[in-house]
Parts: C-alpha cells; structure tokens; sequence
C-alpha cells in the first residue's frame, strides 16, 4: 500500500504543477520589468503593481467582479441546496424532466443564453440592470451546485436522518444538526463553484453588463485589441497571494490560538 | 402598498433626485423580475424613467489606454461643463457590440467606436444611423476631408459619425527570418510563401483575408472578378497557417515569442513591438489595405448631448491622447492642427492629410457580399 | 427515489417547496427565453443582418442535412470526450489524495484547486504560450538539456485544445470525485480489508462503485462545459479545430445570422438534454450501489 500510495502522492504533485504552470507565468511576468511578457525576462521591477493600484478602471471592475461573486454565491448555493434535497429525498412525478431543467444553464450555449434572455427583456421593456446581471449569474451557476450537492446527498445515508427524527426532533432539526454538517463539503465545494465561475464569466456579462459596469473580465477583453496591459497579471498575483497566503496565515494563528491555550490550561 | 403604487413612489423618488438613475434601473428591473410581471405598468414606467432622463451620454469602445485618454481628456471636462455624465461601456470586438445593440431597446447605446466605412454601412443598412447636425461640432473642420467624404455617399450626404483614427492593416515579418528586401519584393505573395509554411499567421477574419488573396491572384480587391481563385488561394493560405488569431494581443505574442514569422498586422500594434524592441519589420504593400475607426451615434440618442460629446472627444490634445495611446493617428488633418512629435512617426500616418495614397475597402461591394462571403470565409477557415 | 416513500403519501408539497426558487428563476431566465430561440429557429435573416419574421424550415434544413456541421459536431463530441476521460483519469488520483491523505491542508488544496480561476480564463489560456511555446519554458528546458537541437513546434493543434480544456475542467472534476470519496463511510473499507482484501481489491470493490456518483457528476459537467466551449478552441487551436460553439457565437455574433444560430443551438441543446437524461437514469440505476452498505 505504502508503494501505492506513493505513487498517489507523486500523481497529486504532478496534476497540481499542471494547474499552477499558467498560473506561475501570469504571476511572473507581472514582476517583469518589460511590458511584452517573454523569457528570460529582461528585469525585475514593481512597477506594475503600482500601476494597478493607481488604475481606478481595474480596481473597480475587480471590486464589482467581488461583489456580484459573492452574491451569487450566496444567492446559487441556496437555491442548489434546496432543489439538491428536493431532488434527493423526495419522489415526485415529473423529477427527470425537473433535473434536466435544472442542468439546462450549462446546457445552452452561453451566448445563445445570452441573447435570449436579451430578447426577452426588449419584448418586456425591461432594462438591463446590476440584479439582471446577478440573476444571469445565478442561473448558470446553479446546475454546478445542484450537481455537487446531490451527488453528497446520495451518498448520505438516510437512517441517521430518520434515527434524529425518530428522537424527537424536528423536520428542520434535522436539518440543521445532521444533513447539513454531512452534506457541509459539497454546499461548500459549490459556493466555491459559483463564486469562482461568475468571477470569471465573459460570454454572459459582456451582453448582460447594464452601462458603466465592467468586471475584470470584460475590462481585459476589452484591452485584448490593443494590449493587455500587465496590470492584469499584476492583479492575479494579489488574487493567488490573497488567496493562499490568508487562509495559511489564518491556520497558522489558528494553531498557535489553539496551542497556548492547551498550554495555559 | 401594491406593486403599481410602490413603483409609482419609486419613480417620485426618482425625479426629486433622491436616487440616482441606475439605483432605480436596478429597483425597477428588481421589481419587475421579482414580480414576474410583463408589459402593464412596468412598460410604462421604464419608459418614462429613460425619457425623464436624457441627460446622460453612454459611450461605448475599447478599454485599456484608449478608454483612459478618453475619460480623462475628454468625458471629465465635459461633465464638468455641461453637468451630462457620460456612462462608459466597452467591448472586446466590433461583431460582438452589434449583436448587443441589435438586442437592445432604442437608445440604450449613444456614442460607439466603431471601425471603418465596413461597419457604418452596415449600421445605416439596420437602420441605427442618424443625422449629425454638424454646425453643433465645430472641430469637424480639422478632421481629414476624405475621411468624412467616405461616410457621405452612404447617408445621403449627411454624417451619422465623425472620423477618429486610421490605420493600415499591412505586412508585418520577423527580421531575422526575412529581410526588408525579401518583404519588399514579395509584397502580399510573402504570405502564401511555402518556405515559411507552420511559421504563417493570418487574421481570422474575412474582409482583411479576401483583401490579401484578391492581391495575391493579382485582383483589384474592391472589384473581384475571380472569387474562385481567390478561395482557392485562402485554401491555400489556411494550409500553411500555424494560426488565425482573433486579437491585437494575440498578434503581439503570436510574433514576440517567433511562433509565427510572418502575418498581417495592424500596423499600430508592430510599432508597439518595435517599441519593445522585438526586431519586428512592417510593410504595406503595393494595394495594401487600410482602414478608419470613427465615433458612431445610433439612433435613438439625444443627438444635441452627443454631438457636443462628439466635439469635445475631437479636440486635438483628446485626439492625439488616444492615438498616442494605440498608435494610430487621429482623423485631424495634419495640415490644420499640429499634432505634436509622437504622431507623425506612427505608421501609416500621412502628412498630407488627402490619404490618397490609402486603399479602403469600398462598402457598397463589400456590405452586398457580406452574407455571402463571411459563411463561406468561415467554413474555409474551419478546413473546407 | 429511496426512502421517502413512507413519506409521500397523497400529494406531498414539501419538495415543490424547496424546488420552486430555482425552478422560478430557471423558467423565467432559461425557459421563457428559450422559447424566443425556438421561435426565432424559424426566422430568416435579411441581407443587411435584420430578422424577418416568417416560417421557415430554411435554417433546420441547412442545420440537419450540411455535412459541415455534422462534422465539425462530431469533432466537438469527440474532443469534448477525450477531455472528459482524461480529466477523471487524471482527477482521480488528486481526489483519493485530498480525501484520504493524514492532511489537515485538506480545505487548502481544494481551494487551491480553484487558484487558477483567479486568472481570468484568457489571460491563462493565452498564458500557454509562454509554457509550450517555441520560445517557452518547456522548449527552454529540453535545449538547455540537450534532449533537442530545434525546438519543437507544440502549440495550435487539437493535442493543445484537449490539453486547455482539460486544465480548465479538471477541477470540477476532482471537486466532484472528492466529494463523493469523503462521503464513504470508512468502516466499509475497513471491513472489507479485514474480510481479507488486498487495498486494491477493497478500493475496486467498496470505494470505486461508492464513488461512481462523484465520477459521474463530474464527467457530465465536463462533457457538457467542454462541448459548449469556444474561447479554447479560439486562443489554443489551429486552423480546422473549430469546435461547435465556435459556429454558434459566429453565426450569431459575426454573421448576425439569429436565427440560423438559434437553429444550430437547439441542436447542440438536444444532443446534450438527451445525454442528461441518459445522466438521470444511470444515477437512478446507480442506488443499487447503496444496497453495498
């Protein structure tokens, strides 16, 4: 086993050095000094790090692109939670037609969905706005929490459910102190999904985008006919070191809290 | 409270000034979604919330440098002085902003930057163009004559855009690979070369490659007469191709990094190659193409704000920011204004201000083909 | 499905509860505007790129019997494969490791697995370049070591296309096996090793069929996400990679031809509804796997 499990290990390594090598080019190339990114790299320099935090237009899109990140996060992991029980406790007529439609947003062509819900806004005269936007993320979004979260449910077995009801607790009891803290991984795993999907949606928010509002996205495709600028990389260093050094840095002091207080005990 | 009532208080709130206009977009839109209700007095209300309101410009263009220079240089002074602010969108390609203005609801979108003759035909034959009171845009008088005097024939004489920038789509090769004397004598055949065959690039789009293999089979490109040739010899070219590409971003790593040694480009893109310092030659050949990008109003815009807008955006130190800033010179004539240092040494820049020695594509022949061409550029493009 | 059925007696209204948020919001943003697609499938497009209203089966007949676009759709189908099978070859052993390693970093590379999102998409796949290109880090490498003497022309072919898809699919895939995998109960394999299973034999028979929801969720998420892709094909292919999307966006982008691209993306809807149908019952059929506890 322990042969096997080497082999896991070094299988793991490499399938990560796969996912972070664009990754650590976009992280290197912003401390180049030059703006056209190719090796070897000619200087180091900050200078594009500064420039970003003197560009107003990026640091927007990215606080807009956080914003609507979250929301619908927290907007699509209700909904897919909810639909995943629906789907996974009940029996109703109608379920399969139902999990289609819920899978259907990833289904479509974005930009046919796009388009679509477009056209159904003229026909009703409505305007694009910030909340349309936000309901475009959601729903395709959705179908990457639903499917997460059912497939964690399937695997939960039912009688623990039924033995907390069987003692006495309620329908949402239940809920609360046995199918969520089992099911916590996956509503975890899709929050994740979807905020990470609606931060890097294009297709979608470039039609749905009401005026004046730009996400990262749109702002480097918008760049790409001239130049991206460097600023961008820039910013996906902050995003990464961000990222990975927080919750390290929260583990850590997390240890420590933890440690001194055993030793003070 | 019901729905109507509650919308009604909203739009009150509205007109007093107590919410700004895309809150109460938001609001209504929120409303209207979350209710579910269609037509009745959402209709209504949405209406009267953009006719109470038009007062604002929204622009549409590219982001990065350009966006900056206009946004400094010319929307700040104009809200300054005329208390209009101007919403500023952008877009990644031209294909893709039509799509999103054929979607919306007339006025929605004010002022693009759009490019070329190409797209203002296209825009006037959706019926998106409209007329230009030219008196309210004094600095139109700087702006090259042919320029203004492409757009003409297609409206009626009228402007529905002003000129803002030209550029050329040329040859651009790798000098170590080719010299400027190779580039020379081969012209336009430099792309069809079988030498550099996996080391080509070409744009992946159809008016700019028909262009190219009209030149190689030695056609006038605004009057083909042999267009089977001349997809035999995009066949051709797509063989030896290592890669279409899509973008000015694209086109700069496609030939810093030497994946590809020879392409056309835009020409404002090689000189920020070279720029860079990357050994990078550029060529127009002889029946080389080029073309304009002009500020387009579309219809359904409060013209009198737009073309004051329009003015403010044809200033010369605007002007000469923006092309500074993307390497393509401004639409002002040379001869009137003076456009500083940086502008003449830009290629493609002619001092003469006629541009006569410029072939743009002619948009009667090119708009009659469009549907056509473009279908059957794609499905050569994808192998056929 | 399973248990409820002590449940549902008579008309249960609990489930339609707890469904209607996203059954409302996917029929008045997906549904509803679906309709105007299939409306507009019969429309024709105008010479100047306007709609004409009218009936027509036009677009269907091009769509159904132009042998371009049965091609380019097999294409798609079997790149979006490849990518499918590579990714749960290849995700599996990360998520084995997440969930089963002695780690208290678990959280951490599942989070780090999403990293490379905070790179917008163009931005990293275009980043390519910079890796496998002719001036990148791997030629670079293999020069610097004498392994060649020219560096080798890698990029802009369908090897690359499959390879930026799998980069961009692989972590929902491993997200979606992990899940699966965390939710075994462990005693199962535990017992199973001590009925006198070798780890391989408990792993093929315990952890493998409990995790087939995991793997099957994920493998429809990067069927359907690497079927509907066009940007990959776009930045990483060369010429002939076109993939189905590709068509789409030009038809109703480049060409403003709506209705012919709402025709060609009905299509590619049906195909993949038909597949999530095919989805549903397989994870019907699949709780027979429960019947293992």
């Amino acid at each position: 086993m322990s042969l096997a499990w080497t082999a896991i290990r070094f299988g793991t390594l490499l399938v990560y050095l796969f996912m972070f090598a664009p990754v650590a080019v976009v992280m290197l190339l912003s401390f180049n000094a030059n703006q056209f990114g190719s090796f070897p790299m000619e200087g180091l320099s900050l200078r594009w790090f500064v420039a970003l935090i003197e560009n107003d237009a990026i640091v927007r899109a990215f606080q807009t692109s956080l914003v609507l990140g979250a929301l619908t996060s927290v907007i699509s992991t209700t909904m897919g939670v909810l639909a995943a029980l629906a789907m996974v406790r009940y029996d109703f007529p109608g379920k399969r037609l139902i999990s289609t439609a819920l899978i259907a947003p990833i289904l479509v062509p974005e930009v046919v969905l796009a388009v679509a819900l477009l056209l159904f806004l003229r026909a009703l005269d409505v305007p694009r706005s910030f909340f349309l936007l936000l309901m475009g993320h959601v729903i395709f979004t959705l179908p990457f929490v639903v499917l997460v979260v059912q497939a964690r449910l399937v695997g939960i077995r039912r009688d623990y459910e039924e033995a907390a009801l069987s003692l006495g607790a309620n329908a949402f009891q239940t809920f609360r102190e046995i199918t969520l803290p089992l099911m916590l991984p996956a509503v975890l795993a899709g929050m994740l999904f979807s905020f990470t999907i609606s931060f890097d949606d294009i297709t979608g928010t470039l039609f749905w985008k009401p005026g004046g509002v730009e996400t990262v996205p749109t702002q480097i495709f918008a760049m790409l006919r001239n130049s991206i600028s460097p600023e961008i990389n820039a910013l996906g260093t902050v995003m990464v070191v961000f990222t990975v050094a927080l919750p390290l840095l929260g583990a850590a002091l997390a240890r420590r809290v933890s440690a001194r207080m055993t030793t003070g005990r | 409270m019901d729905q109507t009532k509650r919308l009604e208080r909203l739009l009150e709130r509205y007109r007093n000034g107590d919410i700004d206009r895309r809150s109460f977009l938001g609001l209504l839109g929120a409303a209207g979604l979350g209710a579910g209700l269609a037509g009745g007095p959402m209709t209504l209300l949405a209406r009267q919330a953009r006719a109470a309101d038009p007062d604002q410009v929204r622009f549409d263009g590219w982001g990065g440098v350009v966006s900056e220079a206009f946004r400094e240089h010319a929307f700040e002074p104009y809200t300054e002085k005329t208390g209009i602010p101007v919403v500023d969108g952008t877009f990644g390609g031209a294909d893709e902003y039509l799509a999103r203005v054929k979607a919306s609801q007339p006025g929605e979108f004010n002022i693009a930057h759009l490019s070329g003759v190409f797209d203002y035909a296209r825009y006037h034959g959706l019926e998106l163009s409209t007329t230009l009171n030219e008196d309210n845009i004094p600095n139109l008088k700087l702006v090259i004559e042919a320029l203004m005097n492409a757009f003409r024939p297609i409206t009626g004489g009228a402007l529905s855009a002003v000129p803002y920038d030209y550029g050329t789509t040329g040859i651009a090769y790798n000098r170590k690979h080719v010299s400027d004397d190779e580039a020379k004598a081969q012209g336009a055949a430099l792309l069809v070369n079988p030498d550099f065959k996996g080391k080509i690039g070409g744009w992946g789009e159809w008016k700019t490659r028909i262009w190219y293999a009209a030149l190689q089979t030695g056609q006038n490109p605004n009057g083909i007469e042999d267009m089977d040739a001349v997809w035999d010899k995009l066949r051709e070219h797509r063989d030896l191709l290592l890669k279409y590409w899509g973008s000015g971003a694209e086109l700069m790593s496609l030939l810093a990094e030497e994946e590809i040694y020879v392409t056309e480009a835009w020409s404002g893109r090689v000189k920020a190659l070279q720029e860079q310092g990357h050994d990078i030659g550029y060529l127009d050949p002889p029946g080389g193409l080029a073309w304009q990008e002009c500020l387009f109003v579309i219809k359904g815009s409060p013209m009198e704000a737009c073309e004051e807008l329009l003015n403010f955006m044809l200033e010369p130190a605007v002007s000469i920011a923006v092309a500074e800033g993307q390497n393509y010179p401004p639409a002002l004539d040379p001869t009137k204004v003076d456009l500083g240092e940086v502008v003449p040494t830009l290629p493609a820049f002619d001092p003469t201000g006629t541009l006569e020695s410029l072939n743009f594509f002619d948009p009667t022949y090119w708009n009659t083909n469009e549907q056509e061409w473009s279908k059957t550029f794609g499905r050569v493009q994808k192998g056929r | 499905m399973s248990a409820s059925g002590s449940l549902a007696t008579g008309f249960d209204r609990r489930p339609w509860l707890l469904l209607s948020p996203a059954l409302v919001s996917v029929a008045l943003l997906l549904v509803v505007p679906a309709m105007f697609i299939v409306v507009y499938s019969f429309w024709l497009r105008t010479a100047t790129g306007a709609d004409q209203v009218t009936f027509s089966l036009d677009n269907w007949r091009e769509v159904l019997t132009d042998p371009f676009y049965r091609d380019i759709l097999i294409q798609t189908l079997r790149i979006a494969a490849i990518s499918t099978i590579t990714c749960a070859l290849v995700g599996y052993i990360p998520a084995y490791y997440i969930a089963y390693a002695p780690t208290r970093h678990k959280t951490l590379l599942l989070v780090l697995l999403m990293l490379p999102f905070w790179v917008s998409y163009i931005i990293r796949t275009m980043s390519w370049i910079n890796i496998l290109g002719v001036s990148g880090a791997v030629n670079g490498v293999m020069l610097w070591a004498g392994i060649i003497d020219e560096p080798i022309q890698m990029l802009y072919n369908e090897v690359t296309v499959v390879l930026g898809l799998v980069h961009f699919l692989l972590p929902f895939m491993i997200l979606n096996i992990y899940v699966s995998l965390d939710g075994i109960d462990r005693s199962l394999t535990d017992a199973a090793r001590s009925l006198g299973c070798t780890g391989w034999q408990a792993f093929r028979e315990v952890t493998l069929p409990l995790s087939v929801p995991g793997l099957a969720a994920g493998s429809l998420l990067c069927f359907v996400l690497g079927a509907g892709t066009y940007i990959t094909p776009m930045v990483l292919g060369g010429p002939g990679d076109a993939m189905f999307a590709n068509l789409v966006f030009e038809a109703i982008v480049t060409q403003l031809d709506w209705p012919l691209g709402s025709a060609l993306s009905l299509l590619l809807l049906a195909l993949l509804s038909a597949l999530v149908l095919v989805y549903s019952r397989f994870l019907g059929i699949d709780q027979i796997a429960k019947s293992f506890r």
